[in-house]
């Protein structure tokens, strides 16, 4: 396969600019955006959401990453129950899905995801909030860059998601309403040292 | 669709004042919107990445499309080329009816609409549900989208709320959150219970087999994730080549659709994907079928002038800036509407009725400077309308008057001297305010300027003269200035004249041809071409200046086009072109030696740009800082570039629509607050010179030349005003 202009992220946009320029973007957007330092602190994190948002039933896609965190006590802890079933009945059961993305693209506030597994797809779209995790070091500038370094993975997966806030619609007079078909909410965490777990 | 059927529908849709201010207050905002979405981005830059990537996509279709079979059905999805809108009807029917398959979603797909895909489904027995929110509506209320981004664009609340409590057998309120709510409760069960999904697509990588989709509601996502049978429908035009040439394309998409840096949700399929299907059960590869549909694009492909049209993405911008779109909507079009809905059905759905929708462009080419895809449509549609006219002739009417009238200088001019005599009982004060029986529509909301008792070509003797020639200026005058507004063309030779020019006009010339290329009479063009050229051949001149921005885009960029392939005339074409210039150009250009002359005119004034002005001979500008030289007050109107709606001979085809789209233009003018409105076109001045005279007669309407004629009144000859 003739995939050429494989483009590393640009050395010169620093980490800190990439991530001030998503959190615009996402946040004009409607997505809530958080930032942890490790997976302890992620783990924490989402337990006080899960509390905070009043969930009381949580789908899970599993990921190095969700597993890394073991999510599925986290949100016990939290007094939610982590749903049950075939993956479309745990998913539509949920109030909230978890899954975790492989890259964030700064300039649009854009998160990507191989969602070629079914789970994931399903949980990051059927409940009606969305919690996505993501290491801060997946960040890149553009949405050229994010094509080019799929591009140069060979391979393309089968099912890519880009996700940029809520689902939105605004077929009615125009006016602009959240939350039709897809989540009404989306958070974001990024986590700085989420390990091998995060790519 | 007949010509009467047309203007009834046009008529309609203009006092259905529900679609037009939708439309018109989108559109406002939309242009700024735009912009913003824009800010960092080299549009310009992007929309040339994307033609090429499309032109070259389209020069190379069908090796793409092989290539893009390959790839997909590597992947494990199932490919069908689809000749025409029944192969794949029949095709998605078939596998429906194959799997046993009753209940089918959809997400928004335009080639759908194209095949009347629903209409077949439902005769076949198979329950299509159409998901994304305005195409569900439209659905359920059995009528077809108006807007190719935006489909129930035309309906209010209220009516979406009664077509809601129609289908869910309970009373709805006209809430716009509690109805998305409904919609989203409802399709839910929808999308959990089909079988078969059948979705769009934005663009189809060829060479790894991808599909991209791109979606702000989720359905899409869900139409492609949930059922475990997923068909795509694809036409040609959409392959690219490489996985990287997306970029591009999604950079342009959404923020010219909907001013978004991105949609919501971008999709991307490659192959097969394992599924849970509604009963619980585990596909490890679902069944992905995508249809690459042809339906005339191949012969578009192959069409020297109409590949063009394949560089489109549908982003629908060019229907969100059209005037005309704005005032009736969907009634601009078929299945696709606007400009490039002209075009696409043309090709792609009903020939004939593109025959009389084409002649809704008024040409003002607002469009070609939005087009993503740097598409020239209004070229595209003035081709459409000379193939028309080539294939079936014209009427006897414009026969007897491009054909015999104004080909012939002579003839047409002294036609026009003894209109000047027939008209007087209709004219006072130089203006015509009741026209007899069926010519009154034109006049109706406006008055017309009588044709000039002397025309311009005879008070040539009498114009001003410079005390010292510095130089000497040859007058292309127009017919319109010519025969109607002498008063311009004086008011230029005055300005001329203080700047030291001597005029000469050549009495051969004649009407520049404009109205017979839009008429499609490409042969009469090229005649009125010639003559002209000939007239100013042996003129000893720097430079051919006009006050009509038409004549100017004529003279200057068609005649070389129109003559090109002649190896005499292509060449004095050129020679032509190179000295032309327009007025408010020229007169910049000198403007130091003007300012000492002026007494300063102390008013609040407008600019209004003239379509051909600012899109064609891309001056805006220049004459804004004479009118600020001039001791002008300038506040802009918003917008100020939108088209007038004269256009020619439209405002005889149409009067209505003329008018309407005139009277967003006087809104604008008297939203400004300005006394004078300024313009460098003699066709605007007649139209909105007329509409003002009606609306606030106290607010003038003036050519530039004439505002700075003014301002040096007591240092030439003539008086004017
Ligand atoms: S040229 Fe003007 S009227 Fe014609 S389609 Fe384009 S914007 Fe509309
Ligand atoms: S013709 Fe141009 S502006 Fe219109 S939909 Fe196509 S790409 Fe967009």
């Amino acid at each position: 396969m003739a995939l050429n202009k494989a483009v590393l992220p640009d050395a010169n946009r620093n980490l800190e600019q990439l991530y001030e320029e998503f959190v615009t973007r996402a946040r004009a957007l409607g997505t809530e955006v958080y930032r942890v330092p490790n997976l302890a602190k992620a783990r924490e994190l989402v337990g006080k959401l899960v509390q905070e948002m009043g969930v009381r039933k949580v789908a899970l896609s599993e990921s190095p990453l969700v597993t890394a965190l073991d999510l599925a006590a986290a949100v016990a802890g939290a007094g939610a129950e982590v749903t049950g079933g075939n993956p479309r009945e745990r998913a539509e059961a949920a109030d909230l899905g978890i899954s975790s993305f492989e890259m964030a693209i700064a300039e649009t506030g854009t998160l990507v995801q191989d969602a070629t597994e079914i789970n994931r797809r399903l949980v990051s779209m059927l409940p009606p909030a969305h919690l996505a995790l993501v290491s801060t070091n997946r960040l890149v500038g553009t949405l050229q860059e994010a094509i080019n370094n799929l591009a140069a993975r060979g391979q393309i997966p089968g099912y890519l998601a880009f996700v940029s806030g809520p689902s939105r619609t605004a077929d009615i007079e125009r006016v602009l309403t959240i939350g039709v078909h897809g989540p009404g909410k989306v958070v974001v965490i990024f986590i700085d040292e989420g390990g091998d777990a995060g790519e | 669709m007949s010509k009467a059927a047309l203007r009834q529908a046009t008529r309609e849709a203009l006092a259905n004042t529900n679609v037009c201010s939708a439309l018109g207050k989108f559109a406002d905002n939309y242009v700024i919107a735009r912009e913003q979405a824009y800010r960092h981005k080299d549009f310009e830059g992007l929309r040339r990445e994307v033609a090429r990537i499309k032109r070259e996509a389209a020069e190379r279709m069908e090796e793409l499309a092989a290539q893009f079979t390959r790839e997909a059905t590597r992947r494990g999805a199932t490919v069908f080329r689809a000749a025409t809108a029944q192969d794949a009807r029949e095709y998605i029917a078939r596998l429906a009816r194959s799997r046993g398959i009753k209940t089918i979603v959809k997400s928004k797909s335009m080639a759908s609409e194209e095949i009347h895909l629903n209409k077949y489904l439902k005769e076949q027995g198979l329950d299509a549900v159409e998901t994304d929110l305005g195409e569900w509506i439209i659905q359920l209320a059995c009528q077809r989208p108006s807007h190719m981004v935006m489909p129930a664009i035309h309906m209010s609340r209220n009516e979406v709320a009664e077509i809601f409590s129609r289908e869910i057998k309970k009373p709805v309120e006209p809430e716009i959150s509690s109805m998305v709510q409904l919609a989203r409760r409802e399709l839910r069960r929808k999308f959990l219970s089909s079988w078969m999904g059948i979705s769009g697509a934005n663009i189809a990588v060829a060479e790894t087999g991808t599909i991209v989709m791109v979606t702000n509601e989720g359905n899409g996502r869900l139409t492609t994730t949930l059922p475990p049978v997923h068909v795509i429908i694809v036409g040609l035009e959409k392959l690219v080549p490489c996985f990287t040439d997306i970029a591009p394309i999604l950079e342009v998409l959404p923020r010219s659709a909907t001013a978004q840096h991105i949609t919501t949700y971008v999709t991307m399929i490659t192959g097969t994907v394992p599924a849970v299907d509604p009963d619980g059960n585990y596909h490890e590869k679902k069944e992905l079928h995508i249809i690459l549909l042809d339906n005339g694009r191949t012969r578009m492909a192959a069409d020297p002038v109409f590949k063009e049209a394949l560089q489109c993405v549908r982003c629908a911008a060019c229907l969100n800036v059209c005037p005309i779109y704005q005032l009736v909507g969907g009634v601009f079009g078929d299945v696709y509407t606007g400009g490039i809905g002209t075009v696409l059905t043309a090709f792609f759905t009903d020939p004939q009725k593109a025959q009389q929708v084409q002649n809704l462009c008024l040409g003002c080419g607002r469009c070609r400077d939005y087009c993503s895809g740097n598409i020239d449509l209004p070229a595209l549609i003035s081709e459409l309308r000379r193939r028309t006219v080539e294939r079936e002739g014209l009427g006897y009417v414009e026969k007897v008057i491009f054909e015999r009238v104004l080909v012939n200088r002579r003839l047409f001019h002294r036609l026009l001297k003894t209109a000047s005599r027939l008209q007087k009982p209709f004219a006072r004060g130089g203006k015509i305010r009741h026209l007899p029986l069926f010519l009154s529509g034109l006049t109706e909301g406006r008055t017309l300027p009588a044709i000039a008792d002397i025309p311009f070509r005879d008070r040539v003797g009498t114009l001003p003269r410079p005390d010292r020639a510095t130089g000497r200026v040859a007058i292309f005058s127009g017919c319109l200035i010519d025969f109607v507004y002498p008063g311009i063309g004086e008011s230029v030779a005055k300005v001329l004249a203080a700047l030291g020019f001597e005029i000469v006009h050549p009495e051969q010339q004649t009407c520049c041809g404009y109205p017979a290329k839009q008429a499609g009479l490409t042969n009469i063009f090229a005649e009125l071409a010639r003559q002209n050229i000939a007239a100013f051949a042996g003129i000893d001149a720097g430079h051919i200046l006009t006050a009509c921005p038409t004549c100017a885009e004529a003279l200057k960029f068609l005649y070389p086009e129109l003559l090109a392939g002649d190896p005499v005339w292509s060449k004095r074409a050129r020679a032509l072109a190179e000295k032309v210039t327009d007025f408010s150009s020229f007169v910049f250009a000198h403007r130091e030696k003007l300012v000492t002359f002026m007494i300063p005119l102390k008013k609040k004034v407008t600019y209004h740009d003239s379509c051909h002005l600012k899109r064609r001979l891309r001056v805006t500008g220049e004459p804004r800082q004479l009118l600020i030289d001039a001791g002008a007050e300038l506040v802009e109107m918003t917008p100020a570039d939108l088209c007038c709606g004269f256009g020619g001979s439209y405002s005889i085809k149409f009067p209505e629509l003329s008018r309407s789209v005139l009277d967003r233009k006087l809104q604008a003018v008297l939203g400004s607050g300005a006394e004078v409105v300024a313009l460098d076109c003699p066709g605007c001045q007649m139209q909105i010179g007329g509409g003002m005279d009606r609306q606030n007669p106290r607010v003038q309407v003036m050519h530039t030349a004439e505002i700075l004629a003014r301002c040096l009144a007591g240092t030439g000859r003539v008086q004017n005003g």
